[in-house]
């Protein structure tokens, strides 16, 4: 009983409260198509990915019924930085749906307007706001709207004290016509948060405290829960305490600010609770300790980056690395570890595979280079005495097609797949199957395709521990014939650590190049996109991988990646190209699906 | 396919078609016909490429032979062969061939798409020996100093695997094109279409966005083409929108879903009257 009436309580509060049209929301989910090809239209960066953004606390003034139902405490602003534009969730701050939809597209236009870093956040906005007006006289319309119902929205202006009703009307007039307001007037309150603008910038030159444990990145791999919110961080020292809840002050949330790192052995629903407080974080202090919430989460931090300055290696086989905020290619960044896997036992093929084994076989057969007889040619070896008996009896002056001509359809391709071997295939798709189960049946198909065309192929699997061991596993060689222990390779498989793509996709491109044939396809397959657990991640390892594709297409190499990440349309589009990749939406068909998708692309 | 339907004999144009130069091409390209050289122009989808051709064969007073290359065009499209009719066989010049007899410029439009075997008969015609040898007849026949060979190509990555081979790249002077300066482009689409400065602006500056969509979100960038189409439609009464949607981004993708998002750049762009 009294949990109902709380219940109750909260909701008749929460409606009377709220300044929002939650009948009238639009969601990003709904519209990031758009908006990202807006963005990047109005002159946006393609690495940028769009991205649900978390909050920022609002120290404005909240009405009495607002503190009460405790809403309007936290409030989604835009904003963006070489990794991501983080754009609220939902938009629903306006009386129509129109306007909540125009506000993103205004959004995207505002963060796609580069303008010199030094302005303050005030004249960026108004700059990057006349910019727009003047060159997109299309989104001049949306805005003129949007200010009418932001105004709207702010209230009257006559209930505030003197002090802030002197801030709010510059605040207004800098809507009204940007580039007016220079300095905005003090006021002792926050002002309201100003939607229709880019978020005030966060701290992000905060240094790294000292690593302590290192060898951490195999305990870390357990549950993986979908919460694509980035979040505010930064890094903090965690303090040498046991009881890691002493400090926690159960009448105020905020406390959950100071150390998210608790105990969590004891408890059941640990990361439901931990991504619930983190959602009424405003910054999450991550320590570098031994297991994080971050990394329990699999959620995406706006970590200030550390400085990577490390030093090139000089033993064993190097490769080097892209840096993309250097715009460089620095030499001998990171090992590979070519790995022969030779100890293994040979097995046969397994038995619940022989049925697809028979069929690809019927399918593929076609394939095989054959001489074939083509009629009807402009010229040929032979007389395609049908034709021409039917050119004689027509009188058709025109009809000139009366050779036979044989040609062989020859195949002239090699492949090397690339299958990604990361701790993340260990994940369950389904009740009894695991991404390395899937990868594994695909290879075993894939390989027995392959040998039905008589294409040249190689396998090979990649995983990597930082930018010291990258592994590269040989299941078979391009010079090996596809036998049992070939197949015992590909049976031993087993997923481990990170995804280090570049280097795995510049060892392959080495072994591919030397390829003789004309055509020459390097096939990767993945689940998710390049990290490593050093600074191998986000922008960086996005932007390494992509600059390795680049160097493949210089060598001749047909790049393309086949992936069961059902996020992949994020990035891949920017690694791959917009035609060079597909993304499999039920992983337990791709075994099935990949030989077809081979002979597609390589028809 | 008969010749004539791949091949487009022009006669020289009286009145030269119009092209606005964005660079020295045209220098260059003289300077290439009077030092006998063979000329190789790379750049994107509509950029301007034939009429570039078309504008320098009617500066030079140069009969045109375009042919448009695909990927079953062989070696005998372009030299010519034998036919047959109610009497017995005769032979027909192809393109190529017509050109290196009686003078002219022979344009191969998309020379990446032919089949290979033209490459060889190509080679010889574009190094010093300027011959071309038809092995059918049993001729050699000499190449003229009015004859030039102009071959296009784009370089696009996705054909890489179609590209050309070194050893015939190195044998062509090259001009590379790019899409004009939008300055330029705007006075293209006014000189072509006859719509005001401000539409020609808007369209140049949603080309030049859409532009920078490509590769990521599209395959291939619009070209100046596509505008100028769209500009067409508007100079005849067609409201902005309705000829971008037509005319650019139904040209640019199939997918609904891009489709739309693509309206949304183009209504950023043209304010609803």
């Amino acid at each position: 009983m009294e949990e109902q009436v709380g219940i109750a309580w909260h909701r008749l509060i929460n409606r009377l409260a709220t300044r929002r049209y939650p009948d009238e929301a639009v969601a990003l989910s709904g519209i990031s198509t758009p908006v990202g090809i807006l963005f990047r239209a109005l002159g946006g960066d393609h690495g940028v990915a769009i991205q649900a953004g978390g909050s920022i606390l609002n120290h404005a003034k909240r009405s009495l019924l607002e503190r009460l139902a405790g809403s309007e405490r936290k409030v989604e602003l835009a904003c963006v930085d070489h990794q991501a534009l983080q754009l609220p969730a939902v938009i629903d701050s306006f009386p129509t749906q129109r306007l909540n939809n125009e506000l993103y597209l205004w959004l995207a236009a505002l963060s796609a307007t580069s303008l010199p870093p030094q302005q303050t956040w005030l004249a960026r906005n108004q700059n990057a706001t006349r910019l727009i007006i003047q060159r997109f006289p299309g989104m001049a319309a949306i805005y003129r709207r949007l200010v009418a119902a932001e105004i709207l929205r702010r209230g009257p202006i006559n209930r505030l004290p003197p002090d802030e009703a002197q801030q709010e009307q510059a605040i207004r007039d800098a809507l009204r016509e940007p580039g007016s307001i220079s300095v905005l007037p003090h006021a002792r309150r926050a002002h309201q948060p100003i939607l229709l603008w880019l978020r005030p910038d966060i701290l992000t030159n905060a240094s790294l405290p000292p690593q302590k444990n290192k060898d951490q990145a195999s305990r870390e791999s357990s549950t993986t829960q979908s919460d694509k919110k980035r979040r505010m961080a930064e890094y903090t020292e965690m303090p040498e305490r046991k009881g890691g809840l002493l400090l926690f002050r159960p009448e105020s949330i905020f406390s959950w600010s100071e150390y998210a790192k608790i105990e969590h052995e004891a408890q059941e629903n640990e990361d439901e609770d931990l991504a619930q407080a983190a959602d009424d974080l405003d910054t999450i202090s991550i320590t570098r300790d031994s297991r994080n919430i971050a990394k329990k989460l699999s959620m995406s931090l706006d970590l200030p980056k550390a400085a990577s300055a490390l030093p090139p290696l000089n033993d064993g086989k190097m490769l080097p690395e892209w840096d993309y905020k250097t715009r460089t290619l620095k030499p001998d960044q990171c090992r590979v570890n070519t790995i022969p896997l030779t100890d293994i036992e040979p097995c046969a093929l397994p038995e619940h595979l022989k049925r697809d084994q028979q069929r690809l076989k019927r399918q593929f057969g076609a394939l095989q280079p054959v001489r074939q007889r083509l009629k009807g040619q402009p010229e040929g070896n032979d007389i395609d005495i049908d034709a021409y008996i039917r050119h004689i009896s027509h009188q058709n002056e025109t009809e000139n097609r009366f050779y036979l001509d044989h040609r062989n359809r020859e195949r002239d391709l090699s492949c090397l797949l690339l299958a990604d071997l990361s701790l993340s295939t260990e994940a369950w798709v389904g009740d009894n199957q695991r991404v390395i189960d899937v990868i594994r049946e695909s290879l075993f198909l894939f390989a027995e395709t392959l040998t039905t065309t008589l294409d040249k192929f190689a396998l090979y699997g990649f995983s990597s521990k930082q930018r010291t061991d990258v592994r590269f596993h040989t299941l078979k060689a391009f010079d090996e014939p596809y036998s049992d222990i070939v197949r015992g390779r590909i049976n031993g498989i087993s997923p481990a650590y990170y995804t280090r793509m570049g280097a795995a996709i510049r060892k392959a491109t080495e072994t591919l190049a030397r390829q003789k044939t004309r055509e020459r396809l390097l096939l990767l397959l993945t689940d998710g996109k390049p990290n490593d657990a050093d600074h191998y991640e986000g922008r960086y390892g996005i932007e390494d991988t992509r600059k390795a594709l680049i160097e493949a297409r210089q060598q001749g190499l047909r790049p393309f990646c086949v992936t069961v990440d059902q996020e992949a349309h994020e990035y891949l589009p920017h690694i791959f190209g917009k035609s060079n990749f597909i993304i499999i939406r039920k992983p337990s068909e791709l075994p099935a699906r990949l030989p077809l998708l081979y002979a597609l692309i390589t028809r | 396919m008969s010749i004539t339907a791949i091949a487009q004999n022009l006669k020289a144009p009286e009145v030269l078609p119009s092209y606005a130069p964005a660079d020295d091409e045209v220098m260059i390209f003289e300077h290439a016909y009077r030092n006998c050289l063979p000329v190789l122009i790379k750049g994107p989808t509509g950029c301007g490429k034939t009429r570039f051709v078309e504008y320098m064969a009617a500066r030079l007073g140069l009969a045109l032979h375009t042919v448009s290359c695909h990927d079953d065009l062989s070696a005998s499209d372009l030299v010519g062969r034998h036919l047959v009719n109610a009497s017995g066989t005769y032979w027909t010049d192809g393109p190529l061939t017509r050109a290196v007899r009686h003078g002219g410029i022979c344009y191969l439009d998309e020379v990446v798409e032919a089949r290979k075997d033209t490459t060889v008969v190509l080679h010889a015609l574009s190094d010093d020996r300027r011959i071309l040898p038809i092995d059918r007849t049993g001729e050699t026949l000499e190449a003229p100093a009015e004859f030039m060979l102009v071959v296009s190509y784009n370089p696009g990555y996705q054909h890489l695997l179609k590209g050309l081979k070194p050893s015939t790249r190195q044998r062509f002077v090259s001009l590379a094109f790019g899409f004009p300066e939008p300055a330029r482009e705007i006075d293209i689409v006014i000189s072509e279409t006859g719509v005001d400065h401000t539409i020609a602006k808007h369209l140049v500056t949603l080309a030049n966005a859409l532009r920078s969509t490509a590769d990521h979100d599209l395959e291939e960038a619009p070209g100046t083409r596509l505008i100028v189409d769209a500009a067409k439609l508007i100079a005849t009464g067609c409201p902005p929108q309705t000829a971008c949607r037509a005319a650019i981004v139904e040209c640019l993708s199939d997918e609904p879903e891009i489709t739309k998002a693509l309206m949304v750049v183009v209504n950023a762009i043209f304010a609803h009257s």
